[in-house]
């Protein structure tokens, strides 16, 4: 890749941010289509944790989860001959 | 902006470090202007007041209910087993998009699409506050005074209210906007609740206000894979190169000078592109397709006395001169495939009854010798009811002549949208029993509504030697 064709910046945050927002929302789904969260956290939602609290802090960790893993993607995707400068 | 302002931005291809190029569309006004202006209506109108409509009483018409598990879709509820009809409508989704792109190119994308609406909102609050294209570029090239303070910040002020506008309809979706309205109004909203509506708030903000473009560039799956299903046949925006070149300047109301075509390079096309390509350069994927070039160009032939249609609506095969040729065999296939689908989908949910069984035998006895002498087979039974409202069900057997249930009550009571467990057991005396293992099967119907039952196959078990005494 020459200088010239550099992905702008934007990209490589787009890159990172949004694939893991959508796949993270989307396991977020599937998952609590098979368990519901009283099923998973049984302790947590009999103290009176709301559904949608469950829902959201899901998504997030999934988010960030999957967030590293874009990240490090990113980092291994840099070219080889760039780790002798 | 530099100076040259119509030189289209090259957009995906500035360096890592090179900044962005800010676009200052040019408002242009004409048919396909009123088109998405009209759809700007059509989808945020029904975006901000669907969810404020009742189906019933205190019943939201539309409310994804994600605390208590359910979907209220007008007359219908959902839930979580239900998820396979969000499926098919997603596959139903994806299919219409690709036939209506096979046709109409990305139709979608200039006149429907949410980041071509809510920035179209988001241009129009900035057109009333900063002024026109020219008005906008001298602003953001002036000293920060107070005049720019105050035209800046009112726009950003706008847009925020907006977004938090928004962000509120949204998060109305999910949880009760009437209730969520007067917690918004108390400032009593849940934790979860202000997160998801700032966060909304905050996306829309940034995409419409600020990334623009670069979301259909950089984030939109559906930008990329869009030209799969394009083919020569596809409409899609289009400059006329054999009657607009050569270009140049000329003047106005004079004879059109003979080595020029048709174009004069005014660069309106340019100026008003929310994009910021050169249509003139080819089909690009950057193009959004929202005609906005078609209106600007229409505009400057209708002034020079030019027949209008220098950019236009059209597609590859036409520009070749070999005409139109909308059904084909990608037009029939998609539409073949989705016909089908939507009557399946159609069927399926007209004839959905609203309750579920499963039947789990008992994990530690296959059967026992019931007090009487009879045999017995134990089975616990769940009961699904979908349906918007409590019933009662009864349990009948069928496939074993003379087997009798034993049960702890006569009905089992389920509320909406619960799964209700009742233990039952299967009695035999030994001359019904003919073989090993019966078929058997248990229905389960509501009391209160014959139509509202659903069956499952099971077997009666017996030990070998029971039967063949």
């Amino acid at each position: 890749m020459s200088e010239k064709e550099e992905i702008p910046k934007i990209q490589r945050v787009v890159a990172v941010l949004w694939p893991s927002f959508l796949t993270s929302g989307v396991a977020m789904i599937l998952f609590y289509w098979i368990f519901s969260p009283g099923e998973v956290f049984p302790e947590l939602a009999a103290s009176g944790v709301s559904n949608m609290a469950f829902y959201s802090a899901t998504f997030l960790f999934l988010w960030l989860t999957t967030l590293i893993s874009c990240l490090l993607s990113c980092y291994f995707l840099r070219p080889c001959s760039r780790c002798n400068d | 902006m530099p100076e040259k302002a119509n030189e289209p931005v090259k957009a995906g291809q500035d360096s890592l470090y090179a900044k962005r190029e800010e676009i200052y569309p040019r408002e242009v006004h004409g048919i396909f202007a009123s088109w998405r202006v009209a759809m700007v209506f059509l989808t945020l109108g029904l975006y901000y007041i669907l969810p404020w409509i009742h189906w019933g009483e205190g019943r939201q018409a539309l409310l994804f209910d994600l605390p208590n598990r359910k979907f209220n879709i007008f007359m219908m509820t959902l839930w979580p087993q239900d998820l396979i009809y969000l499926s098919a409508l997603l596959i139903i989704s994806a299919l219409g998009l690709f036939l209506f792109t096979s046709v109409g190119g990305r139709l979608w994308c200039g006149y429907a699409c949410p980041q071509t609406v809510w920035t179209e909102v988001f241009l129009w609050i900035e057109r009333k506050i900063e002024g026109g294209r020219p008005q906008r570029m001298k602003l953001s090239k002036s000293p920060w005074n107070f005049n720019k303070v105050m035209k800046k910040g009112g726009k950003h002020l706008v847009w925020i209210v907006f977004s938090l506008w928004t962000g509120f309809t949204f998060v109305g979706y999910f949880s009760p906007i009437r209730e969520l309205a007067v917690d918004f109004i108390n400032w009593d909203l849940g934790p979860w609740e202000t997160f998801w509506i700032f966060f909304y708030a905050f996306a829309t903000y940034g995409n419409a206000g600020w990334l623009r473009e670069q979301v259909c560039i950089y984030m939109c799956p559906y930008a990329r894979f869009q030209s799969v299903m394009f083919d020569d046949n596809t409409l899609i925006i289009s400059y006329d190169e054999m009657r607009g070149n050569p270009r140049g300047a000329r003047k106005r109301g004079k004879e059109k000078p003979a080595d020029k075509g048709d174009c004069i390079d005014c660069g309106l096309c340019v100026q008003a592109c929310p994009t910021g390509i050169d249509i003139r350069d080819g089909l690009q994927y950057q193009c959004i397709a929202c005609a906005a070039c078609i209106d600007a160009c229409d505009d400057v032939m209708e002034k020079m006395d030019y027949p209008k249609g220098l950019i236009r609506y059209t597609t590859l095969n036409e520009v070749k001169g070999n005409g139109l040729h909308i059904f084909r065999p990608r037009v029939f296939i998609y539409s073949a495939i989705l016909t089908g689908l939507v009557i399946a989908m159609a069927w399926s949910l007209v004839t959905r009854v609203p309750v579920g069984v499963d039947i789990a035998r008992d994990r530690n006895i296959l059967y026992r010798e019931a007090p009487n002498g009879d045999l017995e087979n134990v089975f616990t039974v769940k009961i699904m009811n979908q349906d918007d409202k409590a019933h009662s069900f009864v349990i009948t057997i069928e496939g074993m002549p003379g087997a009798v249930l034993d049960l702890d009550e006569s009905q089992t009571y389920v509320e909406s949208g619960e799964i209700g467990d009742t233990l039952i057991r299967v009695r035999a005396a030994e001359d019904v029993i003919k073989e090993r293992s019966t078929s058997i099967t248990l229905i389960v119907t509501a009391s209160d509504d014959e139509k509202l039952t659903d069956e499952e196959d099971t077997r009666f078990i017996a030990p070998a030697d029971w039967f063949q005494k």
